[in-house]
C-alpha cells in the first residue's frame, strides 16, 4: 500500500514535531498567517454534485432532435413546446429553464452520453465505481477526489480544503488526505444542549488534546479545532446571499448556499461535495410536470441561486454534476424508466467553454443502444472528471487519481 | 492443556496482586482484557475480573464455562426482527416493491397485485412493521448486545466476522436476507470453526446476492450441465441482483397474469450473461488467502467457474440452491489443484475446504485477528502462535483466539492502550463505562451513524477498516466529544445513565478527578488532562454539573479514545 504524505505526516507527526519540522504545520501556520493578514489568494474550487439514484439524462438534457426519443417515450417525453432549446438538437427540461441564461452567457456546458465503462446496473456498485474512480474494481478503498488531494500539493492545506456536505464522509473523499464531513455548517463543532456553553467546552477539549493527545489523534484534533476557529473568525454562515440570489428550501439548496459561504469566506475550499437523491424514477416519472420535474426544479433553483450568489467569483468555481448511470431509452410499463447506461452531466462556471454539448452523440436508434436498450456511453466519466481537474484545478498528473485509465482525445471543455 | 508460550504467564495472571512484570498488575491486565476482548469495562468490572483471575474470565468468555445471560435474553424478546424469518422478510421486501409498482401501474393486473400483497401480509406475523423498521431493530439489538451482553468476546467476534464477511444491508434483496445472515450464519459460527463460517457465508443468500454470484452463469462457450437448455427468462433464481420486481412473473400469460411486453423485454435484457467474478475474487482476496495469497487472475476465473450455479432458490424459501443448468461442467484448476470435470456442487464444497485450510488463509486470518486483538501492526510472534493453533485444531476459532490471548505479545506493555477505538468501540465502551442502558430505540444506532460507522452499512466488501488511520479524522473526533458530553449529562438520545453509581457527586474537585480517573480512565489520566479538567471545574459550584463536565471531558478526551 503506498504511503501517502498525509498518512506519513500523521504517523510520524510526533517525530517531525520534535525536530521542529512538520511541514504540514508549517504550511498551515503560513496559511493561517496569510489568512489573518487578508492575503489569501482566491484559489479555484470544484463542486461535485452527485445525483444519487441515476438521473434520467434524456429528460434532463433532452435529445429533441432524435426521433427515437419521441417514439419510445410516448407518455413521459417532455412536451415539444415546453422544451428550452439549446442548440437545435438538445434542449433543457423546462424546469431547468433557470439555467438557460448561464448557457447563453457561455458558462454552462453539457456532456452527453457520458458514463461508466462498467456494465453494472446496480446503484450501489455504480456509485461506488464513480466515487472510487476505478470501474469494476471493488477493492479500491479511497475516493478519486481524496487521491487528488493526496497528490496535488500546490493548494494550501487548510482544514476546509475538501468538504463533503452530509453526516458521513462519502466514498469519493475517503482516504488519507484530510477531509471534513459537515452536515450543516451552522451546527459544526463541539456542541452542548446550551449553545452558550459551546465555546468554553471547545476550549476545554482543545487544552485537553493539546496536552495529552499523540500521533493521529493529535493532528486530527488540531485540524478540528482549527476548523472551528476558522469558522468562528470567518463566520461564513452570517453571509447573506449576494446579488439577490434566492435559494430554495431544499436540503440541496442549503448545502449549495453553505458551499458558497465557504467560498466567499476564503477558507481555502478546493473540493466540495454535495449529493442529492430522488432520481430513481421507475414509476410515474412524469414529463414536464411530476416527480422528476420537481427534482429538476430544485436542482435548477439551487444551481441558479449558487451562481447568482457567487457572481464574479464563479470564474474560479466549477460545478460538475454526476450520476451513476442513466435510464432506459424506452419508458416502462409503469410510466417510468429503469436502470440504463449513459447519461448527461453538466459543467458550470470557471473557464468552461460553455454553450456547447460535448461528447459524441451515439443516437437512440435501437442498434446504436448499449445492450439494445440504453443510451451508449461515448465518454468515460474519468475523461470528463480528469479534464475538469486539469483544466480547472490545474492538475498535471492524474495517474494516481484515475489509475490505469488512459484518456482518449480531449473533449476540449477548457480553453 | 496444550502448551502455548503465553502459559508461562499463567501463574502471574491468575494470582493477584501480580509481580512487577508485564502486565504490571491484575487490575491493568483485567482492564486490558476487557478493552480488547470486550467493549471495555462496566463500573466495577475491572475489579471483578481481577478477583476472578483474568485467564479464568477469558476461558469463560471462550465458552468453557457457564455464560448464560437471562437479562439480555429477556430484552432480546422485545425485538421482532429476531422472530422474523427470512421468508417473512422476503415477503415484506416483495410487498414493498409491489406497492411501488402498483402506484399508477398500468401494465399490471391490479387484482393480482392485491392478492400478492395479501399474501405478503399474511406471511408476516409482524403486522404493519416494514423492512426498514425491522432492520433498524437489528442495529439496535446489536448495540444492546454489545453494551449489555455478558458474552463480550462473543460479541466482539460476531462483529469481527460480520465485518470480515461484510454484506451491505441496503443492497436490494439483502434488506431481506441480512437479519438471517447475521443471526444464523455469522453469530451461529462466530466461536466455531472457520470452515463452517466460510461455507455458511458462501451458501448464504445474503453473500450470493451481495457479491453477485447469483448472476454468474457458465459462459455461453462453456459446456453446462444441461447444455441444450439456456437459462430461461422465467427462472427466478437467475434474475440478476438489483432487479426490483421479483414478484412479477416475467412471461406474459404465466399463471394467467397480464404483463406489459415492454417490461418483459426489459427483464430479458437484464438476464445474466456469463461469468461474474465478483464473489470469486473477494473469496480469495478478502475472505481466505489475502491479497498477497499467491493466486492469479486465472485462479479467480476458475473459482468463478466452479461456483457457477451457486444461487438462490427464489421459488422456495430463498435459501441456497445449486442450479446445474447454470454450472460450468468443464475441468478447472485452482492454485495447482485439479478439479475434474462434471462434479457439480461438490467442486465448490471441495474448493472451500481447500481454501479454509490453506496456509495463506491461516496466516491472513491470524494476522487480522491479531490486528484486532493486539496491535494495528500485528506482531509476528502472536501471528505465529495463532497459526500454530489453527493448524493444530483445524481452524477452531476459540483455540486461535486463546492462542493470541496467551501470546506474550497480547500482554506486552507496548500493546496496552496501543489501539484507537473505532466509532463502534468508542460508543459502546462509553455507554458501558457510565453504566448506561440503551433504550432499544434506533437512536443510539443513529448516533453511531453520525460518528461514521453505521452498522451493516459498509458498501464495499472489505468491511470497515481495522486500523486507526482510517477512523481518526477531525470531524469524527469533534463528534465524539459532542457524544461524550451529551452522554455524561444524560442528554444522549437512546441511553439512560446513572452517574451516581460510578462517580459520587462531590464538591471536592480533587476527589472528583481521582474518581473519574480511576473508574473511567483506569488511572491513565495524564497530568495535562488532569490540569485541563481541573481548570474547567474551577468556577463550577454545582457538584452535579461539575461531575457531568468532568465525566464528559474524560470520555471525550484523548485517553478514552484508546484501548
Amino acid at each position: 500500500m503506498p504511503i501517502s504524505r498525509r498518512a506519513f505526516m500523521k504517523a510520524g507527526g510526533l517525530a517531525l514535531v520534535s525536530l521542529g519540522a512538520d511541514p504540514l504545520f508549517v504550511d498551515r501556520a503560513a496559511y493561517a498567517l496569510r489568512a489573518q493578514l487578508g492575503h489569501v489568494p482566491s484559489g479555484k474550487t470544484l463542486v461535485c454534485l452527485f445525483q444519487r439514484g441515476a438521473v434520467d439524462g434524456l429528460s434532463m438534457i433532452v435529445p429533441a432532435g432524435d426521433p427515437w426519443y419521441w417514439r419510445d417515450r410516448q407518455r413521459i417525453a417532455v412536451g415539444k413546446d415546453d422544451l428550452v432549446s439549446l442548440d437545435g438538437m438538445f434542449a433543457l427540461h423546462p424546469r431547468l429553464a433557470t439555467l438557460k441564461p448561464l448557457w447563453d452567457r457561455g458558462s454552462l456546458a453539457v456532456v452527453h452520453a457520458v458514463g461508466s465503462p462498467s456494465a453494472t446496473r446496480s446503484h450501489f456498485d455504480a456509485q461506488d465505481y464513480m466515487e472510487s474512480g476505478t470501474p469494476d474494481r471493488k477493492s479500491t478503498t479511497s475516493g478519486w477526489a481524496n487521491r487528488y488531494c493526496q497528490h496535488a500539493h500546490e493548494h494550501a492545506e487548510t482544514a476546509f480544503r475538501a468538504v463533503a456536505f452530509g453526516p458521513q464522509l462519502p466514498r469519493i473523499l475517503a482516504g488519507s488526505a484530510p477531509a471534513l464531513a459537515i452536515d450543516d455548517l451552522r451546527t459544526f463543532g463541539v456542541r452542548t444542549a446550551r449553545a452558550e456553553g459551546n465555546d468554553r467546552l471547545t476550549r476545554a477539549f482543545e487544552s485537553l488534546y493539546e496536552g495529552a493527545a499523540t500521533g493521529l489523534v493529535a493532528t486530527s484534533s488540531a485540524e478540528g479545532f482549527e476548523a472551528i476557529k476558522m469558522l468562528k473568525t470567518a463566520n461564513p454562515t452570517a453571509l447573506p446571499p449576494a446579488n439577490g440570489a434566492v435559494y430554495g428550501r431544499s436540503k440541496l439548496a442549503t448545502s449549495m448556499q453553505q458551499v458558497a459561504q465557504l467560498i466567499r469566506a476564503d477558507l481555502g475550499l478546493q473540493i466540495a461535495f454535495v449529493d442529492v437523491g430522488g432520481w430513481d424514477t421507475h414509476v410515474n416519472q412524469g414529463a414536464g410536470q411530476g416527480q422528476l420535474a420537481t427534482r429538476l426544479d430544485e436542482l435548477g433553483q439551487a444551481l441558479s441561486a449558487f451562481t447568482t450568489d457567487l457572481g464574479d467569483r464563479m470564474r474560479d468555481v466549477v460545478v460538475l454534476t454526476m450520476s451513476e448511470f442513466g435510464r432506459t431509452v424506452k419508458e416502462n410499463g409503469t410510466g417510468g424508466t429503469d436502470h440504463g447506461h449513459g447519461t448527461a452531466m453538466m459543467v458550470l462556471g470557471g473557464g468552461v467553454r460553455g454553450k456547447q454539448v460535448f461528447g459524441r452523440w451515439p443516437g437512440l436508434a435501437p442498434d446504436a443502444r448499449h445492450e439494445g436498450r440504453d443510451l451508449a456511453v461515448t465518454t468515460d466519466f474519468r475523461a470528463l472528471f480528469g479534464e475538469v481537474l486539469t483544466g480547472h484545478l490545474g492538475a498535471t498528473d492524474l495517474s494516481a487519481v484515475f489509475p490505469e485509465f488512459v484518456p482518449g482525445p480531449r473533449l476540449g471543455l477548457f480553453g | 492443556m496444550p502448551h502455548v508460550p503465553g502459559l508461562r504467564l499463567l501463574p502471574l495472571l491468575l494470582a493477584a496482586p501480580l509481580a512487577a512484570q508485564a502486565p504490571s498488575n491484575a487490575l491493568d491486565s483485567a482492564r486490558h482484557a476487557l478493552n480488547r476482548l470486550g467493549y471495555g469495562p462496566t463500573p466495577g468490572q475491572v475489579e471483578a475480573v481481577a478477583r476472578e483471575g483474568v485467564l479464568r474470565w477469558v476461558d469463560r468468555q471462550l465458552g468453557f464455562g457457564d455464560l448464560r445471560d437471562p437479562a439480555l435474553a429477556s430484552r432480546e424478546a422485545d425485538f421482532a426482527v429476531l422472530r422474523t424469518s427470512r421468508r417473512e422478510m422476503v415477503a415484506l421486501h416483495t410487498d414493498q416493491v409491489t406497492r411501488a409498482l402498483r402506484a399508477q401501474a398500468q401494465g399490471a393486473d391490479s387484482a393480482t397485485i392485491e392478492r400478492m400483497r395479501a399474501e405478503a401480509r399474511a406471511l408476516s406475523r409482524t403486522g404493519e412493521r416494514d423492512l426498514r423498521t425491522l432492520n433498524a431493530e437489528l442495529q439496535s439489538v446489536t448495540l444492546l448486545r454489545a453494551v449489555a451482553s455478558e458474552r463480550q468476546l462473543g460479541e466482539v467476534l460476531a462483529d469481527f466476522w460480520t465485518n470480515h464477511f461484510n454484506v451491505y444491508i441496503a443492497k436490494g434483496f439483502d434488506r431481506a436476507y441480512f437479519a438471517d445472515y447475521l443471526e444464523r450464519t455469522i453469530r451461529a459460527h462466530a466461536l466455531g470453526r472457520f470452515e463452517d463460517l466460510l461455507v455458511g457465508t458462501a451458501t448464504s443468500p445474503a453473500m450470493l446476492f451481495y457479491l453477485d454470484n447469483v448472476q454468474s452463469v457458465a459462459d455461453t462457450t462453456a459446456v453446462t450441465a444441461q447444455a441444450t437448455r439456456r437459462p430461461a427468462a422465467n427462472r427466478p433464481a437467475q434474475r440478476p441482483g438489483q432487479m426490483p420486481r421479483p414478484a412479477v412473473p416475467v412471461r406474459p400469460g404465466e399463471r394467467g397474469q397480464a404483463m406489459d411486453p415492454a417490461m418483459v423485454e426489459q427483464l430479458r435484457a437484464r438476464m445474466p450473461r456469463g461469468l461474474n467474478e465478483n464473489y470469486a475474487r473477494e473469496l480469495l482476496e478478502l475472505h481466505t488467502l489475502g491479497v498477497d495469497g499467491g493466486y492469479t487472475q486465472d485462479d479467480v476465473i476458475h473459482v468463478a467457474r466452479i461456483l457457477t450455479g451457486w444461487t438462490i432458490d427464489r421459488r422456495g424459501d430463498h435459501g441456497f440452491q445449486f442450479l446445474a443448468a447454470a454450472h460450468d461442467r468443464g475441468a478447472k484448476t485452482v492454485l495447482g489443484q485439479a478439479f475434474p470435470a462434471g462434479q457439480g456442487e461438490a467442486e465448490g464444497r471441495a474448493l472451500l475446504a481447500m481454501l479454509a485450510r490453506h496456509p495463506a488463509t491461516m496466516h491472513h486470518l491470524s494476522a487480522k485477528l491479531c490486528a484486532r486483538f493486539v496491535a494495528d501492526a500485528a506482531p509476528d510472534g502472536c501471528i505465529d502462535d495463532a497459526v500454530r493453533a489453527w493448524k493444530r485444531t483445524d481452524g477452531d476459532i476459540r483455540e486461535v483466539v486463546r492462542a493470541i490471548v496467551h501470546s506474550p505479545d497480547f500482554w506486552a506493555p507496548s500493546a496496552m492502550h496501543a489501539k484507537t477505538k473505532t466509532p463502534l468501540e468508542f460508543v459502546v465502551s462509553a455507554v458501558r463505562a457510565v453504566g448506561g442502558t440503551p433504550d432499544g430505540t434506533p437512536r443510539l444506532a443513529q448516533q453511531l451513524q453520525r460518528l461514521g460507522q453505521p452498522l451493516f452499512s459498509q458498501v464495499t466488501p472489505n468491511g470497515y477498516p481495522e486500523t486507526s488511520a482510517e477512523w481518526v479524522n477531525s470531524g469524527a473526533l469533534l463528534g465524539r466529544m459532542t457524544f461524550a458530553v451529551a452522554l455524561a449529562s444524560n442528554r444522549l438520545p437512546g441511553v439512560t445513565v446513572q452517574l451516581d453509581r460510578i462517580v459520587p457527586s462531590t464538591s471536592d474537585p480533587e476527589a472528583l478527578l481521582e474518581s473519574v480517573n480511576r473508574t473511567l480512565l483506569g488511572g491513565a489520566m495524564t497530568a495535562r488532562t488532569r490540569n485541563a479538567i481541573r481548570a474547567e471545574l474551577r468556577d463550577i459550584s454545582d457538584p452535579r454539573a461539575a461531575r457531568a463536565l468532568a465525566v464528559g471531558l474524560a470520555l471525550g478526551g484523548p485517553e478514552f479514545q484508546r484501548q
